[in-house]
């Protein structure tokens, strides 16, 4: 008996092997199709997926019937399991199966129950590990309604929501929640979580990569321009001339006269073309540029006199002035031999 | 020598003015006279600054006389055109030395054409 026993389990083994080989090669080939249907209908499958499972599990069984060794048993495992896998919604990798079965054999009880234990564990992680894929879509409500219901006093709530709302303009100083003590507890709950999911997920999760990053381009250095050739010249002439439309009122002609500078700009300006933007000390206090003269004699004298006149001017520009003082300097270095001799 | 003196001669007498004006534009000077003084006037600008400064250094009591001789043998080596002297006040349209009213830079002759056109702003036949 205990021969019988071993080689039925043998055969047991082999035929578990071969209906779970079949069963892989079935799954393998249908679980692209299986997996569109999982898409489409996620409540609906288990009724249409038991329906096409059953037909094709029965052609199936009734094509190795023929090949089967021995009968009822393994019918009856083979229907059990069927029915199992109807039960499902989704195969699993046949990889998995196969380990399962690997598995089940090695143990010393009851092999086809650890099996079928096994493939139900397998599911069911497999399932979660599906609705993970799929995308976590954080229902609210369930969250909030798991969530309970604190009290907190009213400043510790206030602290809290400025803490997480930094938009909060504090009117008179004072916070503005403890006045709205009287509203609902939900609102503010769902206020609070949303705002909290919204900062949560902002921070979170996979980049979309939709936004390339800007990059800093080096501000292209200036090329260096050659001087423009007579022919730019001649281009650039042209197209001005072209460009320029003579005048269709007065207008227009008042405004071109305007530009050359024929008409002045009204209202009028009377500092027009006239940017100094010295201040008045730069004008008055010209010593400084006497540096390079002599203390004494004759010539700190004229030169004295020179800057006392120009301080008095009010039409030159600075940069006039300094050059007016130059112009000396330069004069009395050139004559300073003959200035020696005397 | 007379050739290439006439021909800056046309030159500068031709005037064209580099822009392009679509109004039109008188590229002629009335005469060789006018002329003379426009480049008269250029030169006048030009040395304007330094025959100040030499004046200035030779209109002096401070510095020494040897000084302002120097300085006045200077200013003489300067180009004659470029003392502002020698500027006339001619009459704009028609080159006329004399006659000629500051303010509008024009003879009595233009003057009066003018005005009695109706063509000179706020001018009108007095009468009291």
């Amino acid at each position: 008996s205990s021969v019988l026993s071993t080689e039925k389990d043998k055969s047991d083994s082999k035929d578990s092997t071969t209906e779970v080989a079949s069963k892989s090669r079935e799954s393998a080939a249908e679980t692209p199709k299986q997996k569109l249907l999982d898409i489409i209908g996620n409540m609906k499958v288990e009724v249409s997926y038991r329906k096409k499972l059953q037909e094709l599990k029965t052609r199936e069984i009734k094509k190795q019937a023929a090949d089967k060794l021995e009968g009822p048993d393994s019918e009856g495992a083979m229907l059990q399991r069927t029915t199992e896998d109807m039960q499902r919604g989704k195969p699993l990798n046949p990889d998995l199966v196969e380990a399962a079965s690997a598995v089940a054999s090695s143990l010393p009880l009851n092999k086809k129950q650890t099996e079928s234990e096994l493939l139900a564990q397998l599911r069911r992680h497999e399932e979660t590990t599906d609705k993970q894929k799929k995308g976590g879509i954080i229902n609210i409500r369930n969250v909030i309604s798991e969530m309970a219901v604190k009290r907190q006093s009213p400043a510790q709530r206030a602290v809290r929501i400025s803490n997480r709302i930094s938009l909060e303009l504090d009117e008179d100083g004072q916070r503005i929640k403890p006045e709205r003590l009287s509203q609902s507890f939900d609102s503010r709950r769902y206020f609070r979580c949303f705002f909290f999911f919204v900062y949560r997920s902002l921070k979170v999760g996979r980049r979309l990569n939709i936004f390339t990053k800007a990059s800093t381009e080096t501000e292209n250095a200036l090329k260096k321009v050659s001087s423009p050739t007579i022919w730019d010249l001649e281009f650039a002439k042209e197209i001005a001339a072209i460009t320029a439309q003579p005048p269709r009122n007065g207008f227009e002609e008042m405004i071109q006269w305007t530009k050359e500078g024929i008409l002045w700009e009204f209202p009028i300006d009377n500092e027009a073309g006239m940017e100094d933007d010295a201040e008045f000390h730069e004008h008055i206090f010209l010593e400084k540029h006497l540096e390079d003269f002599p203390k004494q004699g004759p010539i700190r004298h004229f030169m004295e006199l020179v800057i006392c006149g120009l301080s008095k001017n009010p039409y030159l520009s600075v940069k006039q002035k300094i050059e007016h003082i130059e112009w000396f300097q330069k004069y009395f270095e050139e004559k300073k031999e003959f200035l020696q001799e005397i | 020598m007379a050739a290439s003196a006439l021909g800056w001669a046309l030159r500068a007498a031709r005037q064209v003015l580099p822009s392009p004006c679509p109004r039109q534009v008188r590229s002629y000077y009335v005469d060789w006279r006018m002329l003379r003084d426009v480049k008269r006037r250029k030169l006048a600008y030009e040395y304007a600054d330094e025959r100040l400064r030499i004046n200035a250094i030779r209109k002096n009591t401070i510095l020494p006389k040897e000084l302002q001789e120097v300085a006045d043998k200077e200013i003489a080596d300067l180009p004659r055109d470029s003392c502002p002297v020698r500027i006339r006040n001619r009459c704009v349209l028609t080159s006329r030395p004399r006659g000629v009213k500051r303010r509008w830079r024009l003879s009595r002759i233009v003057f009066r054409h003018f005005a009695d056109h109706a063509q000179m702003s706020g001018i009108q036949r007095a009468m009291w």
